[in-house]
């Protein structure tokens, strides 16, 4: 039981820490809450959605038929495409056209974070107004029987989603690290000014975050469609929590970011085993304020965190 | 007009809310965002008093405002240590965890399932039934919450909070025991919010977990907000104006399926706009920091 409690918090973790992974990146650049990265995570979900429901009017094919037939294979590639390019299109629009602007009058934190619940409320209704509030979703045909695994079984969707989640990861990891943009990121994260003093623009860095961090939202809603529904309050359970995800790991560190939702995700599947699926939030909610009284820095934070606080 | 007088009903309570939020946010500057947790806390608690001890819910008004002063106490007292961004997520944290206890405890609140039948007031023997008699018990209630608010806000006492607000290095310097402070405003406001809740609970006889989500707290923040912050006359401006607009909707004829999502979008849109042109609100003298 414990294997399957384990491999069940891991997958959900993943998703948990690529959330968590776009909304640190948005959050070293800006140092803000973007509380609306959750809704983005929604919509990357539903322009996957509806490039399926436009395709195939109603549902999409089968993913594992998807192998089979290269015309299905296609549709999934749009799909996914629609939907991970959507959601960092999103993204970047919600910036340009709410942050932007609040940037140039050095708003307060949080007058951007009240922004950011403005436009989380209005994109998350927009959603239940055109989709109805209704759960859709877009895998189709039978559930299979998944694959016994040390112990835990797993299914093919699931293993997709850890693989993809973890490759993802990894790439934004060795990206922040070796690619010029990403270095450049990493200079903007430690000091606007002394970044812009050699030469690099602070709002292009903005846009490059706001780009790749949703585009990773979008990535990561279209995983956790293939594994359970859509619907248009998916994204408040996502951005919470990233959020304490990111804190749990220390906000603003990527492997923190990663790690926290790994963490997040075990802990949350422990207590669903102990306890109750119910309470499943309220753990999570526990663990964030233990954290925040008792270590606000979280397990990796960078060091920043003190002024802060 | 019986539809009419219920929203002023609807809207009295709001305005509680607001002003109790206000105090907190408004005047001592500190960021809450999980104001329905009291108004839930008191709710329950008045409502389960009355169903199952038959207790009268005059006293389990006062009772619930108590025990949400309690929670604000519980809540407050580790969380107040934080600020800004944080102090606002901790309390939304707060917020969904009473909401979870409120809808996962079933033996006791029975969960999403609410309970129905709650008893309404009665004063010498006599049941209130009317909407007319919900009315006026309500302006009493906004009247006292008011006038004790006002009270506060003029007194030495308020000159303290907003001197919290302002520059809360300079208060402490001046030898004030800020976090004191700031857990009785927050105390204070958890109180009004929960004899909102009690309010709503017996003038409406159903409560569920869905009325005292973390978005009613974001409602009612953006009540505080959009009427001006530290500013008690815009309290009744910004509830008053939330609750009554969007119901004009419903005179457009639109199915409460359009309806609904179109008013939580007004407020989502209303909150970006304030921010981006007015974030001290129509009425209000601070702004955050």
């Amino acid at each position: 039981m414990i294997e399957q409690v384990l491999a069940n918090g891991l997958i959900v973790g993943t998703i948990y820490a690529l959330t968590a992974l776009g909304f640190t990146i948005i959050y070293r650049t800006v140092r803000f809450f973007h509380f609306a990265h959750g809704v983005v995570y929604a919509c990357g979900a539903y322009f996957a959605y509806s490039v399926l429901r436009i395709a195939y009017s109603g549902g999409g094919p089968p993913l594992h038929e998807a192998t089979a037939d290269l015309r299905y294979a296609t549709t999934w590639v749009v799909a996914i495409f629609a939907g991970v390019i959507g959601a960092g299109v999103l993204g970047v629009v919600i910036d340009r056209l709410v942050y932007k602007p609040l940037r140039k009058r050095k708003a307060p934190n949080l007058v951007f974070l009240l922004a950011s619940f403005g436009v989380f409320i209005f994109i998350q209704n927009l959603l239940q107004l055109i989709f109805g509030a209704q759960i859709l979703t877009i895998r189709a045909g039978p559930v299979k029987e998944g694959h016994h695994f040390l112990g835990a079984v797993i299914t093919d969707v699931q293993i997709l989603i850890l693989v993809v989640s973890s490759l993802l990861s990894v790439a934004l990891w060795v990206f922040m690290q070796k690619a010029k943009l990403g270095k450049a990121m990493r200079a903007v994260a430690d000091d606007r000014l002394a970044a812009s003093v050699v030469g690099i623009n602070p709002e292009r860095i903005i846009l490059a975050a706001f780009a790749i961090g949703s585009a990773l939202a979008g990535a990561a809603g279209i995983l956790i469609s293939l594994e359970t529904n859509i619907e248009p309050t998916m994204g408040m359970n996502a951005i919470l929590k990233g959020i304490i995800a990111s804190i749990i790991g220390g906000i603003g560190s990527i492997p923190g970011a990663m790690f926290g939702g790994l963490f997040l995700g075990i802990a949350e599947n422990l207590g669903i085993w102990k306890i109750s699926a119910g309470w499943k939030d309220c753990i999570a909610f526990v663990i964030l304020i233990a954290f925040l009284l008792l270590r606000p820095g979280g397990i990796m934070g960078i060091k920043t965190e003190k002024e802060q606080l | 007009m019986e539809y009419f007088l219920h929203i002023l009903v609807i809207t009295g309570i709001y305005i509680i809310l607001t002003l109790s939020l206000n105090l907190v946010v408004g005047y001592t500057g500190l960021a809450v965002l999980g104001h329905a947790a009291f108004s839930c806390m008191g709710a329950y608690v008045s409502s389960l008093l009355a169903l199952n001890y038959g207790i009268s819910p005059w006293i389990g008004l006062f009772v619930g405002a108590c025990v949400a002063a309690l929670l604000g106490v519980v809540i407050g007292f580790p969380s107040l240590r934080l600020k800004g961004d944080y102090l606002a997520l901790a309390t939304f944290g707060a917020g969904v965890i009473v909401y979870s206890v409120a809808k996962n405890w079933v033996a006791v609140t029975r969960g999403p399932m609410g309970l129905p039948g709650i008893p309404g007031f009665s004063i010498f023997g006599v049941q209130l039934s009317g909407v007319w008699e919900y009315l006026i018990l309500v302006a009493a209630f906004v009247f006292i919450t008011y006038f004790v608010i006002r009270r506060i806000v003029k007194s030495p006492f308020g000159r303290i909070l907003r001197g919290i607000r302002e520059d809360e290095v300079a208060a402490l310097a001046m030898g004030k025991n800020i976090n004191k402070y700031k857990i009785i405003v927050f105390v204070v406001g958890a109180f009004f919010a929960g004899i909102a809740g009690s309010l709503y609970a017996h003038y409406i006889t159903f409560i569920d977990p869905s009325s005292f989500t973390v978005m009613e707290s974001i409602t009612i923040l953006l009540m505080v907000v959009f009427g001006g912050m530290g500013s008690l006359a815009g309290s009744f401006v910004g509830a008053a104006v939330l609750v009554i607009f969007p119901e004009l909707l419903r005179f457009l004829g639109m199915p409460s399926s359009v309806a609904a999502p179109l008013r939580q979008m007004i407020y989502g849109l209303l909150l970006i706009v304030l921010m981006l042109k007015r974030p001290q609100g129509i009425l209000g003298t601070y702004r955050w920091k």
